[in-house]
């Protein structure tokens, strides 16, 4: 399939929304807000792995029992032997047997017969309805996370603007982060370093503009164009940061899902990541190409909750898969399968519920066109990962999803603001007030990459007390040598998108 | 700025006005262009050529039925129809007034429902371009587009509407400030009986509201063109209308002192804007070295000149599209009534780096996704068309000089002139050189990458 007829944006595009959307004069502070609120403690990611072509549901997780199954696919079936058993009834397609160690684990859950009312059979709309959480026959030009990151994202206030809040890896940027109403929400490169050079290429340019009214319009641009090299900065450090420590399967998904690692262990505070696969399209001979393109998510895909665990990270991130649409029940001519609708999608990660929601397809009351009718809409999924995963507040979905939803119980630990972990702990300086010198003590109850930063109360960074990867334990930090004025400062420990703040009083 | 009568006309009809007069007028030019203003006079370039009326393009076929079959798609049809109009319009000043029409007096799509009225609203700011503004002005007041977008069709007598007597005033004719909440419950009450059928519109006689109405201290049974002949009575509006003139083809903010003279001679003109437009494109005010390159570039126009630039007479429309929609400028469908806010508001950290991307496009050939546009530019070849081609500084200056209106630092050329020659000497520079394809694509990327680029 070809989406270039949908294809709506291109390329590399920066923007936090709030800043992009907020720049009425220049310059802007590295921070929108002045940081207010101490102790914040949040960092969950969602990580979208989207299948593009309509991934043939039934022959990935497989009801072996039902004779309709059989009978519909003679020659594409796979057989109650080959699939790995995780009832009496469903088991998953061979290829999957590293999604079966998640899934025996209790760290993977299926959402059986997700899927929506009149289902749109075309690639290009189906997507657009996935991708925008609309109704089939509403037309809505924007996405679900962007609206989410626009107008329902938990923690505006504390929110680092120096990092992107949504990143795609990937050439062309998809809808899905885009908000009507604050325009891109993320930004999309297929690598960290690559975008850093793209952007780099731009930028030798501290000519300063002639002072004119025309030199003050270039003034303007040039300060726009380090911004948007600014997110290729920070992203490139982030993904500098730390090492992959696991061996990633040799295809753009891998690759992905590995950059997509580095940064959120790295320390993005990024809170969504999209990334894709194409190919499942398989209206033909599609055995092997199917049982291809599943080890390869399912490889790709465990390998990145596994470098997750060893990043010291893994309890912050949930993996959704979802497709357009599932394909058709009985197979068709040429041992493939047509366009159809419900399917299975997946759920994975450290605090994710294991196991299966929903009931097996029901395959001897398919609609008019011989397709599986839905059992969950798409967006109940949608709303359980905003509100458990994301922290989205329940009266902010019908902002998102334009109504309300059902959630499913998929997320095991939700949100901290609910009471989620916290891997590390930042004392209250001592003493306080100071002069001119003050102690700051921390602990991390596991290894991770940490950034210690001393902030004004405009949010200009003033000092970086500490910065880099580091074993369990307690640490201390001293700030202060009587170069600084009296004042309010801020001292905020950063691991991933979890950060914790004290204030601090230096009284001369 | 200067202060004194600045509507004088310029003494110096150079490369350097030639540029200029282009960059705010038409959509991209080339060498050949500058070569043809040069070769008649400033009043022949400016009279003859640049306000010259020119015949009307034929419309979509569509555009004379009243179905709301396919409206996406058409209004896609029609946006490229209009880039189409802006690319191949010669030395017409023309498609850029029509553009800023559409952000004066501006409907959206969506509310208008047919592309095919935005089409007829479209025709009738190509018929008025230069025309007077005051009959235009009473032309939009029952066009059918206009009167579904600001509810004139609603407005009937005993339940007016006043959402289009507002606008009328404060943001397509006076300003705000220069009329009262009476004045508008009053003009709404005047504009009433209009409705649509289809693509036309028609007077309702017995929706009309047949009473005396009072409207800016004058008082009679008045109808739609009575309002618009008391508004443009009003010296608020002349000044109003040349104040958004200025701020699009001059700079963003206004210089109140030139303004008044501007608006002294549309009066002087009854609203006709042609010999205004004429004396202000050829005026020492315009071509005073600070307002060259002090415009930032909208996207549409910042799409289209690239392709003038590089001689493209075959674009890639849909494309095209997408890249102006996501540089925020979809036309057809401005943000909100008072159209898009341009100047800074088109940069910003989501578009500057999607606009350096479109370039790059354009000059590889390729979609940031890999796949091929449905042209391409052979840089070579586009090389040898300046004269002096073979001369690596040269061929900086006289590609600068279609590009760039900004005058280019010392450091800038220099710049440019190293990227050209990627290391080598400037006397080993040929088009014929196996390695100058590759260097004419870094040297075009990074002069469209340039932020003076971004300017006009």
């Amino acid at each position: 399939m070809d989406r270039r007829k949908f294809l709506r944006h291109l390329g590399i595009l920066t923007g936090a929304g709030t800043v992009s959307m907020t720049l009425g004069d220049i310059p802007i502070k590295a921070f929108a807000h002045p940081l207010i609120s101490a102790n914040t403690v949040n960092g969950k990611v969602l990580v979208l792995v989207q299948l593009s072509g309509g991934n043939d549901g039934l022959n990935t997780v497989i009801p072996f029992q039902d004779s309709n199954y059989h009978n519909a696919r003679p020659s594409i079936r796979i057989s109650e032997n080959d699939a790995l058993r995780l009832s009496n009834t469903l088991g998953l397609h061979p290829s999957l047997n590293s999604f079966k160690e998640l899934y025996d684990e209790g760290e993977l859950a299926v959402v059986q017969n997700v899927g929506y009312p009149n289902p749109d059979r075309s690639h290009f709309r189906s997507t657009d309805i996935w991708l925008s959480a609309s109704d089939s026959n509403d037309y809505v030009e924007d996405g679900w996370v962007g609206r989410f990151l626009a107008k329902a994202f938990p923690e505006p206030e504390t929110f680092n603007t120096n990092h992107p809040m949504a990143i795609q890896i990937g050439a062309s940027q998809s809808m899905l982060l885009q908000c009507t109403c604050q325009g891109q929400m993320g930004i999309s490169f297929e690598d960290p370093n690559q975008f850093y050079q793209l952007i780099n290429g731009s930028t030798a340019d501290n000519d300063p503009p002639p002072n004119t009214i025309a030199g003050e319009q270039l003034r303007y641009i040039k300060q726009i164009a380090a911004q948007s090299i600014q997110y290729a900065q920070i992203i490139k450090d982030a993904a500098d940061n730390v090492q992959n420590k696991v061996q990633y399967p040799n295809s753009s998904l891998g690759r992905q899902l590995a950059i997509v690692a580095e940064l959120i262990a790295g320390g993005l505070e990024t809170p969504v990541y999209l990334t894709s696969v194409g190919g499942f399209d398989t209206h033909s001979s599609q055995l092997n190409s199917h049982a291809n393109l599943l080890q390869n998510l399912a490889n790709s895909v465990s390998a990145f909750i596994q470098d997750l665990k060893l990043l010291g990270v893994a309890d912050r991130v949930v993996v959704m898969t979802f497709s357009e649409f599932g394909r058709r029940v009985e197979q068709n001519g040429s041992a493939g399968t047509d366009h159809g609708t419900a399917a299975p999608l997946f759920v994975i990660g450290n605090n994710v519920k294991g196991g299966i929601v929903g009931k097996n397809p029901d395959l001897q009351n398919l609609d008019n066109n011989g397709d599986i009718v839905y059992e969950f809409d798409f967006r109940q999924v949608y709303a359980t990962l905003l509100q458990d995963q994301l922290g989205m507040s329940a009266d902010k979905m019908e902002d998102v999803l334009f109504k309300n939803f059902e959630t499913l119980p998929l997320i095991a630990v939700k949100h901290a603001a609910s009471g989620g972990p916290v891997s590390f702990s930042l004392y209250q300086n001592y003493p306080n007030p100071f002069n001119p010198a003050t102690r700051i003590d921390y602990t991390l109850k596991i290894p991770q990459f940490i950034k210690l930063v001393v902030y004004d109360p405009t949010g200009a960074e003033v000092l970086t007390l500490d910065q880099g990867w580091k074993e369990a334990g307690s640490y201390s930090a001293t700030f202060g040598d009587g170069r600084y004025p009296s004042g309010i400062y801020y001292c905020r420990l950063i691991s991933g998108s979890y950060k914790q703040t004290i204030k601090m009083i230096l009284l001369k | 700025m200067k202060s004194g009568y600045n509507l004088n006309k310029i003494t110096d009809w150079d490369e350097k006005a030639v540029v200029h007069i282009l960059s705010r007028t038409v959509f991209g030019y080339t060498q050949q262009d500058i070569d043809f203003a040069l070769s008649i006079s400033l009043d022949e370039f400016v009279d003859n050529h640049l306000l010259a009326s020119a015949p009307e393009p034929d419309p979509p076929f569509w555009v004379y039925d009243s179905s709301s079959d396919n409206s996406t798609e058409r209004t896609r049809e029609l946006t490229y129809w209009w880039y189409n109009q802006m690319i191949r319009q010669g030395y017409s000043f023309r498609e850029k007034m029509v553009l800023f029409w559409h952000n004066h007096f501006v409907s959206e799509v969506d509310k208008v429902a047919l592309p095919q009225r935005m089409y007829w609203q479209n025709k009738l700011f190509r018929g008025y371009v230069f025309g007077n503004m005051r009959e235009m002005t009473k032309k939009v007041t029952i066009d059918p587009a206009m009167l579904i977008y600001l509810d004139g069709n609603k407005n009937r007598q005993g339940a007016p509407n006043e959402n289009y007597a507002r606008e009328l005033m404060e943001l397509f004719t006076m300003g705000i400030g220069n009329y009262t909440e009476t004045d508008i419950q009053e003009v709404a009450r005047a504009l009433t009986g209009w409705r649509v059928d289809g693509v036309t519109s028609y007077f309702d006689e017995e929706r009309f509201d047949d009473g005396e109405k009072t409207i800016l201290g004058e008082t009679g049974n008045f109808g739609y063109e009575d309002v618009v002949d008391i508004i443009f009575r009003q010296q608020a509006t002349a000044k109003f209308l040349c104040r958004e003139l200025y701020r699009e083809f001059i700079y963003i903010t206004p210089d109140e002192n030139f303004v008044n003279q501007l608006a002294d001679l549309l009066r002087q003109n009854d609203y006709e804007l042609k010999p205004v437009l004429s004396a202000l494109l050829k005026s020492t005010y315009f071509h005073s070295e600070e307002i060259r390159g002090a415009k930032i570039k909208n996207p549409v126009e910042f799409i289209i000149q690239v392709m003038r630039q590089f001689n493209v007479t075959t674009p890639d429309f849909n494309y095209m599209r997408q890249v102006a929609e996501q540089l925020e400028q979809k036309l057809f469908d401005p943000p909100n009534v008072s159209g898009w806010d341009g100047d800074k508001r088109w940069i910003n950290t989501t578009t500057f780096p999607a606009r350096n991307i479109f370039t790059d496009s354009v000059v590889e050939g390729e979609k940031p996704n890999g796949s091929e546009l449905t042209f391409q530019i052979n840089l070579v070849n586009y090389a040898r068309t300046f004269p002096d081609s073979e001369s690596a500084e040269a061929l900086v200056d006289d590609v600068a000089k279609i590009f760039i209106q900004f005058p280019l630092s010392e450091k800038r050329r220099n710049y440019l002139l190293d990227t050209l020659l990627d290391g080598a000497e400037v006397y080993d520079w040929s088009t014929f050189d196996p390695q100058a394809e590759n260097r004419l694509r870094l040297f075009f990327k990074v002069l469209m990458r340039l932020s003076e680029y971004q300017l006009s």
